[in-house]
């Protein structure tokens, strides 16, 4: 019985072992990356791609020899991406706060593997399982133990974690190049104090964990069975829970975090199953904790690790020689006539396009136009949460699909409005979000933005399998399909009423998000963001306002959500609410300015019209009267990935989003104006 | 001090607000309802277009599939004789219809009848040829027909080709179904938001299997063999694992799916009652893997391997079902017979993991190339997707299947059609079988799923992997379906047939 059980442990930890040795790369590359640059590179999944990618072009379609693609693809390639990275988009991010690395960060995840696969123009193939380094590395096996064997790529795999692991600790202890790694993290000036290129170690540092990301992806891609982006980046996710078991600075503990979340899993799997047999109380553990246990794991690592908690970003002693992160731009203009006049061209334009829509738009730019309203409600959430508590939150789409579902249930189940249940559910989701904001109040910045990822995998992993979540009350078979509402005499199954609803219920939440960024609680909110001791000392209770915070954000962003399932006329979890979809949503609200809710209402409508007007080439064709639009439309959907990418590096140079900085531009040019003109008057006045 | 003594009224304030704000909402959640729920009135209730249906008389060819019963082409529209004529002995000229001038009906001039091509291209997550291959096999279609004539007079042709980059399908489904240049659309996305919008239009819509549910109760929507109830048991599954020698049986299924849970519950249930009948049981059910199994499949497989399982039924996808092909082989365990999810016609795939699934069983909706065509369309079909450069696989064939019954509803309305009545007439054919690729699908009936209880008949075919090929599982070249007559409470033997 004793043999058994300890054989069955034993066979559980091989088996754990080739995955945990994938999660512990990829978690030293986050670590790496973490150590040498301070960013939180969530796009580590994009760079592996990007080589793997390169490998499997120059290896196996065009049948170069190993060696030959590993020294193109991984030595040669990775290193360079690196090293542009740097250049082009994170040295100028060195004293931003951590949302800018990481909107960035994820700004390449989209991007990188696009432009990868437009250069080797590479498509993924199902089915086509990629080769590793070793010939014939996945059908080779040793089985040294007699219990369970590993294949020739899981080897090869194991050996390179290891030797990295030990390489890279020896770095940082012992060479001079890996001390200035670190210095240059923590304060680029004092680092060029002392003579030493600032410069050139951070593009030596992006080289390094870029080589090490192109080196996963070649070792990692033979576990999957088509070469896809999705695929690295939901390693990536799990990955970070090992990440974070090493505080994001252990090498050595993110290593073995890795291999013991793999082979967690490996026990779980082998004994919950067969203890439920005997034990049906553990047959719900069996069903929705295996999945759980990374973001399990990720969120008590986060909540009761003393060592996260207490971290916080090294502060440069020469930042106060950078200049100041900009202020908000002035949302007015001194000269009442110039708002006057823009407010009335604002209106006009608004009126037209209205009046347009609703005579001549089909039902597509219908379903565009309140799709955008509709987004506009959610994106208020960000706005809540980012710009006015200064909290990143990823966990936006769990909270909006928290209030579809609720739509959907209560419709189905019970038959109530789907109005009714889109405010049931924003208080459900708000209850959720103050309750997800207690065991954060310790944590900040970065930390917050991991914990709340973990929420969102969590809720994906698990909380959508419950029927009374994301099933119906028969089966799955009919779809969550949610009606239109009724209210009273209005009938809102019509496209162009149901957009009238829409702009109502934005226009109200956008009154409501405005006044509360003004009310006393958003003034102690911006106090907390300001310097939370400081708020402390005169009575403001940083606990409160983030509770508050996280509950009103997903307040709103649950009525988006309910608002989407009734425009939609049903819950399209994965398509709408999923982590990754969510993400777009941040990436785009602070691209264009996370203080300002007009920003979000702008983000927006380019995520819903910028595809349809610019590049399907709607305008372009009205510009040239050209409705076929035969000339380079409608644009490959790899570009547009590319586009929203470079989008995020124009973001690296102005954090304070597109927005803020337009009107931060125009208010320079008419002060210069008016300057020019003052003098002149003053020229003409002396003549 | 003042303040204090304000206190207490400003607490009352703030309580008649909130009474007064819980009050308004109150009163708003009253008057809130559900378009379309019994709460609303019947006359604001959008009432779903129904299409008319017209009952096929005799100057209407509207049972006579085009392909397998033709006629002559001389002969006048509503003249053909609904009884087979024997093809040896007196071979017609395809049905070609007639000519008539229409005006106002979208997509079609004098010259032509255009139909738009929708779905999930490059964008497509899982890696395999959706659009491209369905589209190929309407093109294919479309150029044989209109070799030998077009319908009515006009060739029938793909006038626009929308990707919808894997997010956008409501939104191309939207601007097609307005658009005045297309008659009607193909369909291969691989979710399906926007059905409900074209069901309720008049606008024909030819889908692929997977969107059965979508299409369910849509009138103008079309699966190749009708929609299918997912749920309902059905002894095929297990006449598979039958032919694939199964003695202990497992399911696997994703837990991020309801359907794939669905599907494995299901399919645990039909062999614990019609499996004893056929010497196999069922041993291992896991409903509950994370999708894209990023931990591997170590253990799942080891208790496979323990319980003695010999043959899976698996409810995922084709990828996932590699990743359980490579650790089966791993753990010794390689010939265990895996019920495969799709891959059909996918030559490449196929060859390339030919050692991981030799062996492994393919159920084939329709008539499969491996068998005796007989007197089916298949050689017509593999001849002109090849002349067309077009890669055969099952969207292909799928293609090919819609285009088939978009022609014959075409023939079916007669020489002045228009979206509605074509609709109409399509829906009274009561013997589809593309040419003898599917088996008998009577459109009067097969746009609403078959409760369980409901008298049905399916069938279904089977090919393993034998060698890196497909080959036939049954032991009939020339009768290559199976079919039951469900429900079923006991186990009966399948009927074998062919219906070309």
């Amino acid at each position: 019985m004793l043999a058994s059980f300890g054989n069955d442990v034993f066979k559980a930890v091989l088996q754990g072992a080739p995955p945990g040795t994938v999660y512990a790369l990829v978690a030293l590359g986050f670590v790496l990356a973490y150590k040498t640059s301070g960013v939180f590179n969530l796009a580590f999944g994009a760079q592996a791609y990007v080589s793997a990618v390169a490998f499997f072009k120059t290896h196996t379609e065009w049948g170069w020899p190993t060696w030959l693609a590993v020294l193109v693809s991984v030595v040669l390639l990775a290193p360079l991406l690196g090293v542009v990275l740097d250049l082009l988009v994170f040295r100028h991010l060195r004293t931003a706060p951590p949302v800018a690395s990481l909107v960035v960060a994820i700004g390449l995840t989209v991007a990188l593997p696009s432009i990868a696969d437009v250069l080797f123009r590479f498509k993924p193939k199902g089915g086509q399982i990629p080769e590793g380094i070793a010939p014939k590395g996945n059908s080779v096996f040793y089985d040294a133990f007699g219990t369970y064997s590993f294949n020739r790529n899981e080897l090869v795999a194991m050996v390179v974690a290891t030797a990295a692991v030990l390489g890279l600790v020896a770095l940082f202890h012992f060479s001079m190049i890996g001390l200035q790694m670190r210095a240059v993290v923590e304060s680029p000036r004092m680092v060029e104090l002392n003579g030493i290129p600032s410069g050139r170690v951070s593009a030596a540092a992006w080289a390094l964990s870029s080589f090490f990301a192109g080196l996963a992806g070649v070792l990692i891609a033979p576990r999957f069975p088509t070469l896809a982006p999705l695929e690295f980046f939901n390693i990536v996710v799990i990955a970070v829970a090992a990440a974070a078991i090493g505080s994001l600075i252990s090498l050595p503990r993110a290593f073995f975090g890795g291999l013991g979340l793999g082979i967690a899993i490996a026990l779980f799997t082998t004994f919950i199953p067969k203890w439920s047999k005997t034990m049906s109380w553990l047959r719900p553990v069996q069903d929705n904790i295996t999945p759980a246990i990374p973001f399990v794991v990720l969120f008590v690592v986060l909540v009761f690790v003393p060592s996260v908690r207490r971290s916080r970003r090294a502060a440069d002693p020469l930042a106060g020689v950078d200049p100041p992160p900009s202020s908000q731009a002035r949302s007015t203009d001194d000269d009442p006539k110039r708002v006057l006049i823009r407010r009335v061209i604002g209106s006009g334009v608004a009126l037209v396009a209205t009046l347009v829509l609703l005579t001549r738009g089909d039902s597509a730019w219908l379903f565009l136009v309140t799709q955008a309203v509709v987004l506009g409600i959610v994106y208020l959430s960000i706005t809540v949460m980012t710009g006015f508590g200064g909290h990143i939150s990823l966990c936006q789409g769990a909270y909006a699909a928290i209030g579809a579902f609720t739509v959907f249930q209560l419709a189905d189940r019970y038959d109530v409005s789907v109005l009714g249940g889109m405010f049931v559910g924003a208080a459900i989701a708000a209850v959720v979000g103050a309750l997800l904001s207690l065991p954060l109040l310790r944590l900040n910045g970065i930390w917050i933005a991991i914990a709340t990822l973990a929420f969102a995998y969590f809720f994906d992993a698990v909380m959508v399998k419950f029927s009374w979540v994301g099933g119906t009350k028969d089966s799955g078979a009919a779809g969550l399909k949610v009606p239109r509402p009724v209210l009273g005499p209005w009938d809102f199954a019509n496209d162009k009423s149901f957009l009238g609803l829409a702009v109502v219920v934005l226009a109200l939440v956008g009154a409501g998000v405005t006044v509360f960024g003004r009310s006393t609680t958003g003034r102690k909110l911006r106090a907390v963001r300001g310097s939370e001791v400081a708020a402390q000392s005169i009575g403001i209770s940083s606990a409160r306002t983030r509770v508050i915070v996280f509950a009103a954000s997903a307040f709103v962003a649950a009525l988006g959500g309910g608002m989407l399932a009734m425009l939609e006329e049903r819950v399209d979890y994965a398509k709408n609410f999923s982590p990754f979809a969510a993400l777009f949503w941040m990436v785009l609200v602070v691209t264009f300015g996370i203080r300002t809710p007009a920003a979000a209402i702008i983000g927006a409508a380019s995520f819903s019209l910028f595809n349809k007007l610019v590049l399907q080439g709607t305008v372009f064709g009205w510009i040239l009267r050209d409705p076929d639009r035969t000339l380079f439309f409608p644009v490959d959907v790899k570009w547009q990935m590319i586009l929203f990418g470079l989008g995020t590096i124009q973001y690296s140079r102005h954090p304070e989003g597109v927005i803020e900085m337009s009107r931060t531009q125009a208010g320079e040019r008419r002060a210069k104006r008016d300057a020019r003109r003052a003098s002149r008057t003053v020229t003409e006045a002396v003549a | 001090m003042q303040t204090s003594q304000n206190a207490p009224g400003q607490a009352r304030s703030r309580t008649r607000k909130a009474l007064a704000a819980l009050a308004l909402f109150g009163l708003l959640l009253g008057a809130c309802g559900n378009s379309g729920s019994d709460s609303t009135p019947e006359s604001a209730a959008p009432t779903p277009t129904q299409p008319e249906v017209t009952q096929p008389t005799a100057t209407e060819p509207a049972t006579v599939p085009a392909g397998t019963q033709p006629t002559d082409a001389t002969t006048p529209v509503g003249t053909t004789p609904v009884e087979t004529t024997p093809v040896e002995t007196t071979p017609p000229g395809p049905d070609l219809g007639e000519f008539q001038p229409i005006e106002g009906v979208p997509g079609v001039t004098d010259d032509q009848i255009s139909f738009a091509v929708m779905g999930t291209g490059p964008a497509n997550p899982l890696g395999y040829c959706l659009l491209e291959c369905y589209k190929g096999g309407v093109q294919a279609y479309f150029e044989y027909r209109n070799s030998i004539g077009g319908v009515h007079g006009r060739d029938v042709v793909i006038g626009r080709t929308e990707d919808d980059e894997f997010g956008n399908t409501q939104v191309k489904l939207l601007e097609l179904i307005e658009d005045d240049a297309t008659f009607g659309i193909f369909a291969a996305p691989l979710q399906y938001p926007g059905f409900a919008d074209v069901g309720a239009t008049d606008v024909p819509m030819f889908t692929t299997f997977p969107a059965a549910v979508d299409a369910n109760g849509h009138d103008n929507i079309y699966i190749p063999v009708g929609t299918m109830c997912v749920l309902c048991p059905s002894p095929m599954a297990v006449w598979g694992a039958s032919l694939g020698g199964a003695t202990k049986v497992a399911s696997l299924g994703f837990g991020i799916s309801q359907a794939s849970k669905d599907c494995a519950n299901r399919y645990e249930s039909e062999v614990n009652k019609w499996g004893p009948a056929l010497g196999m049981e069922f041993v291992y059910r896991n409903d509950d893997l994370p999708f894209g199994f990023p931990n591997g499949l170590g253990p799942e497989v080891t208790a496979m391997k323990e319980a003695g399982v010999d043959y899976i039924m698996t409810c995922i996808d084709q990828n996932s079902a590699l990743i359980l092909e490579q650790e089966l082989e791993r753990q010794g365990v390689g010939d265990t017979v895996v019920a495969l999810p799709q891959g059909y016609g996918d030559t490449e795939f196929i060859t390339s993991n030919a050692a991981l699934l030799e062996g492994d069983l393919l159920s084939v909706a329709f008539h499969p190339l491996e068998a005796d065509p007989g007197t089916t369309m298949v050689p017509t079909m593999i001849e002109w997707l090849t002349k067309g450069g077009h890669q055969i696989n099952d969207y292909a064939i799928q293609g090919w299947l819609g285009a088939d019954l978009a022609v014959t509803g075409l023939l079916a309305a007669g020489p002045t059609f228009d979206q509605a009545s074509m609709v109409a007439a399509t829906n009274t054919l009561t013997d589809f079988t593309g040419g003898g690729l599917v088996p008998t699908v009577d459109w009067t009936k097969k746009h609403t799923a078959p409760t369980e209880d409901e008298a049905n008949r399916i069938c279904a075919s089977f090919v393993k992997v034998q060698d890196g090929e497909l080959v036939l599982a049954g032991d009939d070249p020339t009768k290559p379906f199976f079919c039951f007559d469900v429900p079923m409470d006991t186990w009966t033997a399948p009927t074998q047939t062919s219906f070309g």
